[in-house]
């Protein structure tokens, strides 16, 4: 595969990096700051969905156990913030590969499911467990108060070095050894597995990247949020955004998270503003119209009629 | 010097005997063909040969260790690749990405070492010209052979072709012919099921034939072609010869 084009990148790059020293308003920092979030989400269900094709109904599992990972390390071990973030990571990570290795046995909807009810069921184990246990530990439906962070220009820094973190791996990953594994996996499993790919392992590797990452992400808006119930870091609407974004923008390609991400984020941004009543039924008529004219989401169509590359 | 043998292989389906005690042994640079009526069970012992099925009774030898109930990647790395009866091509991917992945993954090279390679093979094989169409636009004899393509990239000894020359025409089937013969002469060992009688009678150094699930014949093409089991049970008659 070819890679040209750097120039575009880099200059994009160069922009959002001094973007919040150039003038722009606390607003837009924050704006974009809550994009770059979304895109490292949505990049993570990306790596998983659009390239081994098991579509995962539950990565806001691992968004929330990240998100109390850190809200644990900070309020109660009192470990800094990006000590936390990736101690999380690292967790989530862990927990995730166990539950990888009987789910991903599951195709199609059965995964699906399967991932849905396992979301929910750590939803409900925070939920429930102090009270079952006798202890204070998840603090229940109470929710967790995380310490007073710094201001909204840190966690612009902090989310556009995950989102560049989540498209690096996934560029990396595209045109690697480890890509076309996923990438014969999602296509054919048994043919890949007769071609020597180790299907359960690759597999597997892009679960538990994918949740390293989604446990950063939680812990990240977890400080920034500074407070925390299960209701709010396992909300099943968290998922389906980040499905919708990476349908929208182009599931199984490098820069249709981003896209969709983007747009969805705007849309919601702009409508919200002007039609507070109303603007879910716009969103939804919007999305039903892009899904109709490009059904294999903004970059994926682009790409069909040769505009697009990637 | 025998490159693979099965021992006594055997699988149910539930309650359905589909292959019972099947013994076969082949030589390194041999072509053993295997013939049957439908439902004699041949897809299935591919099956169990490269690890798609485990067997419920017997082994599979291949250079000397046991390699039955391996994972069908792990007997791939080793050396036996399966081209499948229902082509499944990695449609979404480019002819030589297919082959790509073979390279990478059965043989282990490195995306430099395994790009030249598919290169080279898909010439070998008359895709050279295809290489960058999607998998899934090329015809089904294309496919067929991008399945062989797949296979030589994992740098099999031993290759397993499931009725590789089903659907080709006459002129295609020589070509084929062609092309598993030169495959033979570069070291190669083939297993090949097929229907066409005239394809697997002449490139067969031996044939084996299976019906419900048991070998009744084996031998050379000629021996094989006048056994009266093999008559009765599956040509039907001399006729067929004529």
């Amino acid at each position: 595969m070819k890679r040209k084009g750097s120039i575009l990148p880099t200059a994009v790059i160069v922009v959002l990096l001094i973007a919040p020293y150039s003038g722009i308003s606390g607003y837009l920092v924050r704006f974009l700051a809550i994009i770059f979030l979304w895109i490292g989400k949505t990049g993570c269900w990306n790596i998983v969905a659009g390239y081994t094709g098991y579509i995962d109904f539950g990565p806001v599992a691992y968004f929330g156990i990240g998100s109390y990972a850190t809200a644990l390390l900070m309020a109660k071990a009192h470990i800094p913030f990006l000590y936390s973030i990736l101690v999380s990571g690292a967790i989530t990570a862990l927990i995730a590969l166990p539950i990888a290795l009987p789910t991903l046995r599951l195709r199609g909807a059965y995964f699906g499911i399967a991932t849905l009810a396992f979301a929910e069921a750590v939803k409900q184990i925070i939920l429930e467990f102090d009270r079952t246990v006798g202890v204070q530990f998840f603090e229940g439906p109470h929710g967790i108060t995380l310490p007073i962070g710094p201001g909204n220009v840190y966690f612009y820094y902090v989310g556009f070095g995950i989102m560049i973190a989540v498209i690096g791996i996934t560029y990396w990953t595209e045109g690697s050894k480890f890509g076309y594994a996923l990438r014969a996996i999602r296509e054919a499993e048994q043919a890949a597995e007769l071609s020597g790919v180790n299907t359960s392992r690759e597999k597997t590797k892009a679960y538990v990247i994918s949740a390293f990452f989604l446990g950063i992400i939680g812990g990240v808006e977890a400080y920034w949020l500074t407070y925390i119930t299960p209701h709010m870091v396992f909300d099943v609407l968290i998922t389906i955004q980040m499905v919708v974004m990476a349908l929208l923008g182009g599931i199984g390609t490098l820069l249709g998270p981003a896209i969709g991400a983007t747009f969805l984020t705007i849309i919601y941004e702009l409508l919200h503003r002007d039609f507070p009543y109303t603007y879910a039924i716009i969103v939804g008529f919007i999305i039903v119209i892009v899904v109709l004219l490009m059904p294999s989401g903004i970059v994926g169509t682009l790409k069909q009629k040769g505009i697009a590359q990637r | 010097m025998l490159i693979i043998e099965g021992k006594n292989l055997t699988k149910y389906f539930g309650a359905l005997l589909a292959v019972h005690s099947v013994d076969f042994s082949v030589e390194r640079g041999e072509i053993l063909g295997i013939i049957g009526p439908n439902g004699a069970g041949k897809s299935t012992l591919f099956n169990m040969i490269v690890g798609v099925y485990e067997p419920d009774r017997g082994q599979v030898i291949f250079k000397g260790k046991d390699v039955s109930g391996w994972k069908p990647h792990r007997i791939c790395r080793m050396g036996i690749a399966k081209t499948s009866q229902i082509v499944q091509p990695f449609i979404r991917m480019s002819v030589f990405e297919n082959v790509l992945v073979g390279g990478l993954h059965g043989k282990g090279l490195s995306l430099s070492k395994a790009s030249q390679e598919a290169e080279k093979i898909l010439d070998r094989v008359g895709l050279g010209g295809l290489k960058e169409m999607p998998a899934g636009s090329i015809t089904v004899p294309d496919r067929k052979r991008l399945e062989l393509a797949r296979g030589l990239a994992t740098g099999a000894e031993v290759i397993l072709l499931d009725e590789n020359m089903a659907g080709l025409n006459p002129t295609e089937i020589e070509g084929a012919l062609k092309l598993l013969r030169e495959i033979q002469n570069q070291g190669k060992t083939l297993i090949v099921v097929e229907h066409i009688m005239r394809a697997v009678m002449a490139i067969s150094d031996r044939i084996m034939v299976l019906n419900h699930g048991e070998t009744i014949a084996e031998g050379t093409p000629a021996e094989v072609a006048n056994d009266e089991k093999v008559i009765e049970a599956y040509l039907g008659g001399k006729a067929c010869f004529a």
